[in-house]
């Protein structure tokens, strides 16, 4: 029945050729048949609308355009021959421009993922039977805009807004005076040990601050903690050396170490020529320092704050030479040498600990009570995801993974 | 014949170097030097052409690589000489009485750079971290894992004294460091060995061509 | 002073010469130990194989330093190797300035023994401080941040760049790095964007790298000399990685001698000291 409908309005196009259908004609056939069929002259109908819009679901960059479109009216139901749409998009209005896409019939949306963000484009349609396409209908114009909230990123906001919460209330507790519990860190004792027995040996402490620069936050740490080390050290009349890499740490440490001196009452003992600023480079400052274990035998090494390849170097030649050594860094991959060269380490976070439990700073205090407390959160959602897996909620794990 | 001049430059600063293993000497404080001085030259040169030429002077300037500004569109070249200005003022640390100036400079460098790294360290370090860790407790090596991730996290908690459970967490998580310690020095020894194996190549087969 | 003593405080030249040793020799004499391949060694290479030719290029990061030049560079090698052998495009650029003379190197060198067109089948991107800065600016136009390549061609005159507008258009990112850039590509390309992104570091840091392997924020993942070694296997093209693997296990094997003597001669000077003041006592 459908052949010979065919074959009817083929006889029909030749005799009363029309402009539009002798142009389908002479077009190439959009879609190749394997079976020889008589050609189908006349057009479906076209779409009976198109809308475009920014693509808003799933939070985008703007780099996405949502285009919907009303079926054909040939598609699905009518002359029942639509095999697909033509989708094409230009940058000027009235232009057919890329095409874009072929879509399958029955289909009426598409997302185009390939928008220049902020720019406007104009989109056409057509709609064709695999050898005439229908006239066009055009829409824009539209450009993508960047959404302004992610969803998808959600769980960081929410987990951002607990840490920073926790942080800043303990940091106003501990600001208001109130005594927050910090446990005593193993390695400080091992500090005190070994500034005694540097003063039982008579020989001077060596205490140095790492290499990094002022603003990272190890050094600030270890000025901290070399306070302390002052304190005790003017108390027992030792001699403290500090050899810095920094300009800029060495003043720090010059005023550390002076205020340390004088809060002890003993600002007598303060040797400015003992804070010493050695080089910048990394080998020059570790040969250096390895010149004064050697030349000068402290009896007691500290290594505290940030330390890169030079910290086997200065450990090593520190345990030749015999001295009582602690070390204490937050630079993971330099753990295992001082482990190994040091009598005793404080690993990662206790450096940052030890620092705000010597200084009671209530930002340094804030910031650890944040950061156990957010261990505790991490566990508890790690303990949740596990059940949530076991009972099949895979959802709630996948909230945690962002990408 | 450049070639063989400049391998042979190479290899004799290599052997410099080398011959610290022996003792301290003249010829490792010439390669010492050498290199210092070498690479602050080369440093400067590459971060002008690289960065300063092309991101400030270039637009400031208006020097142009075909018909567009660089970097900038033409109407915003303005927009540089914020930065351009920012990073002179860190030069104000030359001069005491005007040091503070430079502090603006580094404060919204160190915030900007603060910012940027915030989002994106939640998710890798933290959110990823969670998710990835809440496996199904189904065998021994997840078991393992989320024992040595309670133990360790239980190790760097310090506002609790470590005894009873937590002490005992503690502990496990002592020993799951140290393993990992073991781990990246062992890694460490191989990485060091083939800075010399890679020397040596170059001695034997590049200079000498033994090999 | 006893055997054991003695080995605990012997001149540690003698093992510095030891190890000289155990690097040479297997040169002249090669062992020829078998590498197997690693898994994360091997998902590189298959993300990158999967790559189509002739179209969206392969971003190479060349983030090293001469100071870890012997682990990063034959990765650099094989890996380029590998891509055009595949006809795959390449973008190389570089995070930290000492980069660039040997990204120039690496790239030079294969582009020639495998007859690659500049623009074409490679360009060259040059070098941009500001690791984070730089990465995020690429997630939405790489013109931004790099509007010509090294030599001052406009990008968008350089074939090869036609129509590669951000990490959209990127199938396959790696950065070879022996410092935190390889982290940071993880951190500002893959998380906010998406990016795929492969690494290669050295032995040093690969266990930092783990996790991101675990969690599929890393493809896959070189390490050290060995890694390259393995990459080196896999495209059947034997270079530096693979002529050094003999050399470290001899090494590795000496080192693991050493380790076990010491512990004996700790452990036995320990005892007879004990023994000595038992007998004084």
């Amino acid at each position: 029945m459908r052949r010979v409908f065919h074959i009817l309005l083929v006889l029909l196009a030749l005799i009363a050729p029309a402009a539009g259908s002798l142009e389908a004609l002479e077009a190439t056939p959009i879609i190749e048949e394997t079976e020889p069929v008589l050609l189908d002259v006349v057009p479906p109908g076209p779409p009976c609308s198109l809308t475009v819009r920014d693509y808003l679901e799933n939070s985008d960059f703007g780099d996405k355009i949502e285009i919907e479109w009303g079926l054909s009216p040939d598609d699905g139901s009518g002359a029942c021959d639509v095999t697909g749409y033509i989708l094409s998009r230009a940058l000027a209005e009235g232009e057919v421009g890329e095409v874009l896409d072929e879509i399958s019939s029955g289909v009426t949306r598409y997302i185009d993922e390939s928008v220049e963000p902020g720019v406007e484009y104009y989109y056409n349609l057509v709609s064709h039977d695999g050898t005439s396409p229908s006239g066009r209908v055009w829409a824009g114009p539209t450009a993508g805009r960047a959404n302004l909230f992610q969803w998808s990123r959600f769980s960081v906001l929410v987990l951002m807004v607990v840490f920073f919460a926790m942080v800043a209330r303990f940091t106003a507790v501990a600001g208001k005076g109130a005594k927050l519990f910090v446990r005593r860190i193993p390695g400080l004792n091992a500090i005190e040990e070994a500034v005694g027995r540097a003063t039982e040996m008579g020989r001077p402490v060596l205490y140095v601050p790492g290499i990094g620069e002022i603003d990272n936050i190890m050094t600030i740490a270890s000025l901290n903690i070399l306070s302390h080390v002052a304190k005790i050290t003017a108390r027992y009349d030792t001699p403290l050396i500090v050899p810095t890499a920094r300009a800029v740490v060495m003043s720090a440490a010059e005023e550390v170490v002076k205020q340390a001196y004088t809060e002890v009452g003993n600002p007598d003992a303060y040797n400015p020529d003992n804070i010493r600023y050695l080089s910048d480079a990394q080998f020059a400052f570790a040969g250096a320092v390895n010149g004064i274990m050697l030349r000068e035998k402290p009896a007691a090494n500290l290594y505290m704050g940030a330390f890169w390849a030079e910290s086997l170097l200065l450990a090593e030649t520190g345990f030749e030479a015999g001295a009582i050594q602690v070390a204490g860094t937050a630079m993971v991959s330099q753990l295992p040498f001082f482990v190994t060269a040091c009598d005793f380490t404080l690993m990662g976070e206790e450096l940052y600990a030890a620092s705000a439990y010597l200084s009671r700073e209530p930002k340094l205090l804030g910031g650890l009570k944040g950061s156990d407390w957010m261990k505790v959160v991490s566990i508890a959602l790690i303990a949740a995801g596990i059940i949530a897996r076991a009972v099949g909620l895979e959802s709630f794990v996948a909230w945690f993974q962002t990408q | 014949m450049a070639t063989i001049i400049w391998t042979t430059i190479g290899a004799i600063l290599t052997l410099s170097v080398y011959s610290f293993l022996y003792k301290d000497n003249p010829f490792y404080k010439f390669a010492e030097h050498l290199v210092v001085g070498i690479s602050a030259g080369y440093y400067l040169v590459i971060y002008y052409f690289n960065f300063i030429q092309p991101n400030v002077v270039a637009p400031v300037f208006l020097l142009r690589i075909g018909n567009e500004a660089i970097g900038l569109g033409s109407s915003m070249w303005w927009l540089a000489l914020i930065p351009g200005i920012l990073g002179l003022l860190l030069y104000t640390r030359f001069f005491p009485k005007f040091g503070w100036v430079g502090r603006w400079s580094l404060g919204i460098y160190v915030g900007g750079y603060a910012g940027l790294g915030l989002s994106p360290i939640m998710q890798a370090r933290v959110l990823n971290q969670i998710g990835a860790n809440a496996l199904p407790l189904t065998s021994i090596t997840n078991v393992f894992l989320i024992v040595g991730l309670l133990g360790t996290l239980t190790y760097f908690f310090f506002s609790m004294k470590h005894k009873g459970v937590l002490g005992v967490l503690a502990r496990v998580g002592i020993v799951f460091l140290m393993v990992g310690f073991g781990a990246s020095f062992g890694y460490t020894v191989m990485s060091r060995v083939s800075l010399l194996i890679g020397r040596v190549s170059f001695l034997l087969h590049d200079w000498l061509h033994l090999i | 002073m006893n055997i054991f003593e003695r080995f605990m405080n012997i001149d540690r030249r003698w093992i510095f010469l030891a190890i000289g040793i155990a690097v040479v020799i297997p040169f002249f004499f090669p062992l020829g130990l078998p590498i197997s391949v690693t898994e994360p060694v091997q998902n590189l290479y298959d993300a990158l194989d999967a790559i189509p030719p002739n179209g969206q290029p392969l971003l190479l990061a060349i983030d090293y330093a001469p100071a870890t030049l012997p682990e990063l560079e034959p990765m650099s090698l094989a890996l380029l190797r590998h891509a055009f052998r595949n006809d795959v495009n390449v973008a190389v650029l570089t995070l930290h300035p000492a980069g660039y003379g040997l990204a120039e190197r690496a790239l030079n060198k294969v582009a020639e023994e495998m007859g690659q067109v500049y623009g074409e089948d490679y360009c060259f991107l040059g070098f941009r401080p500001g690791i984070s800065a730089v990465i995020l600016g690429m997630g939405v136009n790489i013109v931004n941040v790099f509007p010509e390549d090294a030599y001052g061609t406009p990008l968008n005159d350089i074939p090869m760049m036609d129509g590669i507008r951000n990490y959209d258009d990127i199938p396959l990112l790696i950065s070879l790095a022996g410092w935190g850039a390889a982290e940071a590509w993880v951190l500002y390309a893959h998380q906010p964007y998406g990016q795929r992104v492969g690494a290669g570091v050295t032995a040093v840091m690969a266990t930092d790298f783990y996790p991101f392997l675990d969690t599929g924020q890393l493809i896959g993942l070189l390490g050290g000399m060995r890694g390259a070694a393995e990459y080196e296997e896999l495209i059947d093209h034997p270079d530096e990685g693979v002529r050094g693997m003999d050399s470290q296990s001899s090494v590795h094997i000496l080192i693991i001698a050493l380790i076990v003597l010491g512990n004996i001669a700790y452990f036995g000077a320990r005892r007879k000291r004990r023994q000595m003041e038992r007998e004084a006592a």
